[in-house]
């Protein structure tokens, strides 16, 4: 019972955090809401007996991440004038709306179909930290190794990108 | 239920595009892709749940690897655009237009 409220607490707090990324119009606010988001995700996490998942999101995401995005929304000094005039934008909404809604509701419909499962905790280490470890090395060891080559490629491509090119110019 | 959580992560993910499409900042943009992935992220989790394996949460784990990377080179684009345009509008980043 605690956990069905729990998780209409943390579902109100995701999708008003989702809106209001959306609706904000400085960029600053959209971050805030979203970090309110990414929490309340995290603790959907926790509901669905991911323990590990659930840390790395609080601290990957909703820390690093998020504080990378803030961080480089304060250094560019977005001022209100700054901003794209976006004067058309509720005509926008309502056009995604109105596209954005059938696709939903068949999406639900089709995710109404699945068998219903209670989601008690589960015990006896189920996305733990050791289990969810021993996986990754052993039957996800090629795509972990792939993701470690992405991550060397972007940190390759971000400083190629920040680099100063006083040579050139 | 675990429908509960599907139609959740449906509903993120469908305001993530909403904001794909309606915005013109960049950095709102930017981050209802962040959205989405969060939004995918719960659906692998919750069908992890359903059939408990854990193989949803290594997928998860990778999502955000890849976001992180998705983070680090989005953000130096978006300075060096802004350092070059001077605004934040995705419609005058359209260099490539012929």
């Amino acid at each position: 019972m605690a956990a069905e409220f729990l998780f209409y607490v943390f579902a109100l707090l995701a999708v008003a955090g989702a809106l209001g990324l959306v609706l904000a119009r400085h960029p600053m606010n959209g971050a805030i809401s979203l970090v309110v988001t990414m929490i309340a995700l995290a603790g959907l996490y926790a509901l669905l007996s991911a323990k590990l998942i659930f840390v790395l999101q609080l601290i990957v995401y909703a820390g690093a991440i998020m504080s990378l995005i803030l961080f480089i929304i304060m250094f560019l000094n977005i001022r209100k004038e700054d901003l794209p005039e976006e004067r058309g934008r509720w005509l926008y909404y309502i056009g995604g709306s109105a596209l954005l809604i059938p696709v939903a509701l068949l999406l639900i419909r089709a995710v109404k179909t699945l068998p219903g499962v209670e989601t008690t905790i589960v015990g006896g280490g189920f996305g733990g930290v050791k289990e969810v470890g021993l996986l990754l090395f052993s039957k996800w060891l090629l795509p972990f190794e792939i993701v470690s080559i992405l991550l060397l490629v972007a940190l390759v491509g971000a400083v190629v990108l920040a680099g100063n090119r006083r040579s050139e110019s | 239920m675990i429908g509960d959580y599907l139609v959740l992560s449906v509903v993120l993910f469908c305001i993530g595009i909403l904001g794909v499409v309606s915005r013109r900042n960049v950095f709102t943009i930017f981050m209802s892709i962040e959205l989405m992935l969060n939004a995918a992220n719960l659906a692998f989790l919750a069908f992890s749940r359903l059939h408990e394996t854990m193989d949803g949460h290594v997928l998860a784990m990778m999502v955000m690897a890849v976001a992180a990377a998705e983070a680090a080179l989005a953000l130096a684009v978006v300075i060096l655009l802004h350092k070059h345009k001077g605004n934040l509008d995705s419609n005058a980043f359209s260099l490539l237009k012929g």
